[in-house]
Parts: C-alpha cells; sequence; structure tokens
C-alpha cells in the first residue's frame, strides 16, 4: 500500500493548468503545486465559489443556491475549504453530484480547519485537492492570502458570495482582476451600505452577479478541453 | 470634439450567442484571445502572437495589404476599466506582438481616468457612448508626431471606443490620420456570422449620441 506522499503529484503550474501561463499569470504563480485527486477535473470550466468564515443566513442560502445553478450548467466549483462560504460551496457540489475543486493553505496532510477532515479526504479522494505548500511546510498566516491569489489563477472566474472588509477573500478578487478573469460579487452584497470594496472593485472591473441569473457567467468561459495550436 | 467618422479594419468575425460549430470554435477562439492564453508549441506562443503571425501570413491576400507599416504608430485601446499594477491588457499584448510582425510601433499612450460599463455586459442602453468614452480616457504620455496612427482593439462591436479614443487623439495629432484596427468584429445575429476569418475594411459612423459600423 502506497504512503500519503506517495499518492501525492508534483506539478509545474503550467502542468496544471493544460498550457503555458503568460506573463501576468507568471508573477505570483507557484512554480511547483503537489495535487491529491482526480487530475481530469481540471479539463471542465472552474468557477470559484468563495467568501467569509461567517456567513449570514442570507449568504448561506446564496451560496447553496449559486453552487446548484452553476452544478447545472457543468460547471467545477473551486473553494479553499476554509470555514463558512467555502465549507458550504464544497459540500453543495458534492451533495448534488458535482466535481469540486479545493485549493490548501496548507500542506495536503494538514488539516485546517480541523472540522474539515473528513470533508478534504472526500475531496482528496473523489475530487481535486491542490496545495503549493509542500508536506513539511509549517502554516503560516500568510500562506492563505498566498493561497487565495493561486485560487484566481486555477480558477476561469471567481464569485465573491459574501466578505467584510477585512476578508482574506478580497485577495483573490483583487488577483482575478489583475488576470484579466472574470470577478463577480453577488447582488445582495452592494445592498450593504457600509461596505467600501465592492464599489472599488466594480470601478475595477468587477460586475454584479445575480444568483438567479448566471448566464452573463458562462459567456467568458471556455469550452471543455485544452486550446490547442490554433490557426485560422 | 467627436469625429463622425472612422476608418477601422478587422481580421476575424465570432457571435456571442453562436448556432453552429464554426460559431462556437470563433466564440472559443475570442475567449482565447480575451485570456491571452498560451499555446503548449515548443517554443510556447500566446494568443497575441498567434493571432499576428496568421494575420502577417495572410494579410496580402486580404483588402488590409496596405493597413499597417514601419512608420505607424500602434496604440492599443483602454481597457473599460481601472487597471491595477502589472494587469493582463490584452490589446497591449495584440499591439506589441502587432509591432514584432514589423506592423508599427507600439505606443501604449492612452489612459482610462474613469470607468465606463463594459459593452459586451450591458443593456443596449446601458453601453457607454463614443463621447463617455473621450471624456474618461486621457493621454499619458506623447509621442513624436507619427505619420499615420492605428488604434489596436481586441473586439469591436458599435465602435464607440475606438471613435472615443480616435477623437481625443485627432485633438493631439492634428492631421496625423487615425483609424482604427480590432482583430475581431462582433456579428450580433447569430444567423448573419458565415465564418470566422473574414478580413475587412469598414467604417464607423457616429449619428448623435449612437455609433453604427458597417460591415
Amino acid at each position: 500500500m502506497k504512503s500519503f506522499s506517495e499518492t501525492i503529484v508534483k506539478l509545474t503550474s503550467d502542468e496544471l493548468i493544460g498550457h503555458p501561463l503568460n506573463d501576468v499569470e507568471k508573477k505570483f504563480a507557484p512554480q511547483y503545486v503537489f495535487i491529491k485527486g482526480n487530475r481530469e477535473i481540471m479539463s471542465f470550466p472552474r468557477v470559484s465559489v468563495i467568501g467569509t468564515r461567517k456567513p449570514s443566513r442570507q449568504g448561506v442560502t446564496d451560496t447553496i443556491i449559486l453552487t446548484k445553478q452553476l452544478l447545472k450548467k457543468n460547471i467545477v466549483i473551486v473553494s479553499g475549504l476554509a470555514r463558512g462560504i467555502d465549507s458550504i460551496a464544497h459540500k453543495t457540489t458534492i451533495r448534488f453530484g458535482g466535481k469540486t475543486i479545493a485549493v490548501l493553505g496548507t500542506p495536503l496532510n494538514v488539516f485546517y480547519p480541523p472540522e474539515n477532515e473528513f470533508l478534504q479526504n472526500e475531496i482528496m479522494k473523489n475530487h481535486l485537492a491542490i496545495s503549493q505548500f509542500p508536506l513539511e511546510t509549517q502554516t503560516q498566516r500568510k500562506n492563505f492570502p498566498i493561497r487565495n491569489r493561486t485560487m484566481a489563477l486555477f480558477s476561469h472566474a471567481s464569485i465573491i458570495v459574501e466578505a467584510g472588509e477585512q476578508s482574506g477573500t478580497l485577495h483573490q478578487g483583487w488577483e482575478a482582476l489583475r488576470l484579466g478573469r472574470p470577478l463577480f460579487i453577488v447582488d445582495h452584497i452592494m445592498q450593504n451600505g457600509d461596505l467600501e470594496w465592492p464599489s472599488k472593485f466594480i470601478r475595477y472591473g468587477a460586475r454584479i452577479l445575480r444568483i438567479n441569473d448566471i448566464e452573463t457567467l458562462l459567456d467568458p468561459l471556455p469550452t471543455p478541453g485544452v486550446i490547442k495550436d490554433v490557426t485560422f | 470634439m467627436l469625429l463622425s467618422e472612422l476608418k477601422f479594419g478587422s481580421y476575424l468575425t465570432y457571435t456571442p450567442r453562436p448556432n453552429s460549430d464554426e460559431g462556437k470554435y470563433a466564440k472559443n477562439y475570442v475567449n482565447s484571445i480575451k485570456m491571452e492564453i498560451g499555446i503548449p508549441t515548443d517554443p510556447p506562443l500566446f494568443m497575441s502572437d498567434r493571432v499576428a503571425k496568421n494575420i502577417k501570413a495572410g494579410i496580402d491576400e486580404t483588402p488590409l495589404k496596405d493597413f499597417f507599416g514601419r512608420d505607424v504608430a500602434l496604440v492599443p485601446v483602454p481597457k473599460s476599466s481601472l487597471m491595477q499594477l502589472n494587469s493582463l491588457w490584452v490589446p497591449l499584448k495584440l499591439a506589441t506582438a502587432f509591432s514584432k510582425e514589423g506592423f508599427g510601433t507600439c505606443y501604449p499612450c492612452l489612459e482610462r481616468k474613469n470607468p465606463v460599463n463594459k459593452a459586451s455586459y450591458s443593456k443596449p442602453e446601458n453601453r457607454p457612448k463614443a463621447i463617455d468614452h473621450y471624456k474618461s480616457i486621457k493621454l499619458k504620455m506623447t509621442l513624436q508626431k507619427p505619420k499615420k496612427i492605428i488604434l489596436i482593439d481586441d473586439v469591436v462591436t458599435r465602435g464607440s471606443t475606438l471613435l472615443g479614443c480616435a477623437s481625443l487623439l485627432q485633438e493631439s495629432f492634428p492631421g496625423t490620420p487615425i483609424i482604427g484596427f480590432a482583430v475581431v468584429r462582433t456579428i450580433s445575429d447569430p444567423d448573419n456570422f458565415k465564418k470566422m476569418v473574414e478580413p475587412c475594411i469598414g467604417k464607423i459612423t457616429r449619428n448623435g449620441d449612437d455609433t453604427f459600423r458597417v460591415p
């Protein structure tokens, strides 16, 4: 029987994503990533569903509805396996028969938060877990925003369901905008007049998403498969 | 002052709601341009390089034969939103790639000072007009008076961005010919989409606040 470390595959970011990274993508891309699970999932359109660790009732409902809508379109749900919105997105995906990718801020053999051990094991067994941190890496606070940027890189689009002014989720939002990937903000966030980040993100190209109308989100997503050498 | 018309060229067409295999291929191709996807060739190429090389290879057989030239300033069109440092700016990638193929010299001299709605995601009544682009863009660096300026964009729909940018540039470079080039032009009605490769030279015309593109 193989040991845990023997079941982990080490790849470059280019290899995982399936094509060479452009210079903008390379700026913060990890040189290597460690993956465990079903690599084939990467060949489908991938959308991050992310947000706060302490969601409101509205945030929970929005995450579930949105995730189910995306699953109907065969979209792979990417998230960060954190408490709150991330965990709900992963669990909803698994419950309704979809495929999910977890991008970790810890090495693959660390379970954080600890209560997600079962969920992480399920993802590593039947879905896909990705970490840029080698097994011996000590878990540090700074690794999570680094992970958030990596999650933007591995997603064709990102959706922020709910987030406060200091949320780590915003690191992913800024990186998605920098990469030129579509970034969506769920519409109910805009109703919270206390938040400054949503209007700032809109000025830099983020768009508002109504959770029952995801057609605008689908437009920029690629069809499954890797772009080969294309001519016209 | 806003120009009333602008000559433009484009090489490809696509439709946002394709109903044919070629239409779906074209849409995927355009999405790949917008993401500056890398192509796993050896050595790797990126979509801007591939587009420029393909246009270079075929341009002599098209109406665009004399469109570019070494004495031309290639000016990338600003994004509709503000940009962070080191962000992906596809028209800059394209202008740089065209420059490498001998189509002119890239001058990224225009900058968005205030964001406008992104046309492709807006309802028709909310799409920015040429005047909105004109007012929200600034010249951030000067360039030596070129013989000709070609604005470079990835996609043209109605042409309001190109017309707004050209209007601003003609104030700084009176007498210099200014034209536009977008790699792809949008065919809104999927039934009117015939094929992806359809090089053309056309005209963007302004009537009041509205712009119209032919073809």
